[in-house]
């Protein structure tokens, strides 16, 4: 029986005047990944902003409709929770990798000092453990103290997606992960992708065909503002 | 484009980069040309003793000592007053304020930077007035007054600059903190304020040297050309645009004037400080960001 994680009910969503998603019905199931493809401009990302509420930084942006998720045993309507804790549950990555000008080590462990988790040997632990888990820790052990400014591109998602994974979220958000990535660096997201798969629910949004045939377990074609 | 309009718009951006440059150098040779010859001690400490001078062991009559003093606590407290209020009401207009709310705040907020320096002035002026009759006689135009006025005039290039840095933020960049779970304040504190500081302090560089310039505001909220260095907020004080325009309106003769040229050239010298000091202050709480999580 399929295990459903978040249930998307008649989602609309605006843009000043501008319907984007139009009464949008969806169910995700739980600790697979779901690609979300289709044309630009079709509201793919929208629709990732939706679920982690992080369009409300958006001016003039609103949504109405359900957006439910299941939270120890039972669904929540995500608009009851506040953002911060919705967040935590929620991860998200953005395209384009956004460390912060800090050093590695502060980066990854930044999401655990925001929840005021102060035992350096528990966060310690947890560092080693996401930078392990994306395949990052053989690249940096030796220089976690530097700026994670100076990682390469590649190196800088798989940190992101690091500091996203290290609260544990339930569910992770990916905004077209590898599109500024070489094939390299692509290649080791998608190792990464693989090897975090089912510890959470991913949501992906992508256009890379060959990628989506890999990883995808289901795939939802937005176009029209609908799936 | 055609060629012709591609090497003419080539050449009038350096002939006006030139033009700046120029105006800048000559501006600043003829001031160093006029001003070093005047640069002496008895110019800054008169006949009191420099060590006693700058113990304020003896008071400084005939010098400009009293007015560097003055000029560098004018602008040191005007932006103590104008700082605060100035970034947190443009993390305000940036982050927090309601759409139908920022029109009518940023009204309000081009009137009072288009307002003239005198009539700010006058407003400080008219609050001393209105202080001293109804609150304690002992009022009167003083150097807090001075640098409240000051701070009124520069806040709109502190809450521009802040919010103007905080909403050119990349949104990637403005929602880390919040996709990683922060609240809107740890996101602001951590997230925002570091990656905008540089702005930041360049809307606060600007500030320093609008507070450091201004004649019109200080004229009539406190400032004097006799009055030592103030000993209170309370007090009255000197300072040196006033004195650069009192000698340069009402010189006497030839080596007065010399003076005024003098007194110039020590204001740009604070200046330059205090330029100094933000940009140093600038790298050194930006690693302290950095350092912060």
């Amino acid at each position: 029986m399929k295990k459903i994680k978040i249930k998307v009910d008649g989602l609309n969503f605006y843009y000043h005047q501008k319907r984007v998603l139009k009464d949008l019905k969806a169910e995700l199931e739980e600790n697979l990944i779901t690609v979300i493809s289709g044309p630009s401009g079709e509201g793919k990302t929208t629709f990732l902003m939706s679920l982690n509420r992080i369009y409300e930084s958006i001016p003039q942006s609103r949504m109405d409709g359900k957006i439910m998720m299941k939270f120890g045993g039972g669904y929540v309507d995500i608009h009851s929770l506040s953002p911060s804790s919705l967040r935590k549950k929620v991860g998200m990555v953005f395209q384009y990798p956004n460390p912060l000008p800090m050093s590695i080590f502060k980066n990854v462990a930044f999401p655990l000092k925001l929840s005021g988790i102060k035992d350096k040997s528990y966060v310690a632990g947890r560092v080693e453990e996401v930078l392990k888990d994306a395949f990052l820790w053989d690249e940096v052990k030796d220089r976690l103290m530097d700026s994670a400014l100076k990682l390469s591109g590649g190196q800088q998602q798989r940190l992101c997606i690091s500091r996203a994974m290290i609260m544990q979220p339930e569910v992770m958000l990916l905004d077209e992960p590898t599109s500024s990535l070489d094939k390299d660096a692509a290649d080791k997201i998608e190792k990464l992708l693989l090897n975090f798969k089912g510890r959470c629910t991913f949501v992906i949004v992508s256009h890379d065909g060959d990628l989506i045939g890999r990883i995808a377990d289901r795939v939802l074609t937005l176009k029209g503002g609908k799936f | 484009m055609s060629r012709f309009m591609e090497y003419g718009v080539t050449l009038f951006a350096w002939v006006s980069g030139l033009i700046l440059v120029s105006t800048i150098g000559s501006l600043l040779t003829f001031l160093l040309y006029k001003g070093i010859p005047a640069l002496s001690l008895p110019l800054i400490f008169g006949e009191t003793g420099p060590i006693d001078g700058l113990l304020l062991r003896k008071e400084v009559f005939d010098g400009l000592f009293p007015a560097i003093v003055g000029t560098l606590l004018l602008v040191i407290i005007s932006v103590i007053w104008a700082i605060p209020i100035g970034v947190a009401g443009g993390i305000y207009l940036a982050e927090y304020c309601k759409l139908e709310w920022k029109s009518f705040f940023n009204f309000f907020l081009d009137v009072l930077a288009g307002i003239p320096s005198i009539l700010v002035g006058l407003f400080g002026f008219t609050v001393s007035i209105f202080l001293h009759k109804h609150l304690s006689r002992e009022v009167y135009p003083c150097l807090l007054i001075s640098s409240l006025a000051l701070a009124c005039l520069v806040l709109p290039y502190i809450i521009r600059t802040t919010e103007q840095a905080l909403r050119d933020l990349p949104f990637s960049i403005k929602t880390t903190g919040l996709v990683l779970g922060s609240s809107k304040l740890q996101n602001i504190l951590f997230i925002l304020i570091p990656y905008s500081f540089s702005r930041i302090i360049s809307g606060i560089i600007l500030a320093i040297g609008r507070c450091a310039e201004d004649t019109a505001v200080i004229m009539l909220t406190g400032v004097v050309a006799m009055a030592g260095i103030p000993s209170t907020l309370f007090s009255q004080y000197e300072a040196l645009p006033f004195y650069i325009y009192y000698i340069s309106s009402d010189f006497g003769s030839q080596e007065e004037l010399m003076t005024g040229y003098g007194a110039s050239l020590i204001l740009l010298f604070i200046c330059t400080f205090l330029f100094t000091l933000a940009r140093i202050l600038k790298k050194k709480v930006a690693i302290r960001f950095a350092n912060l999580i």
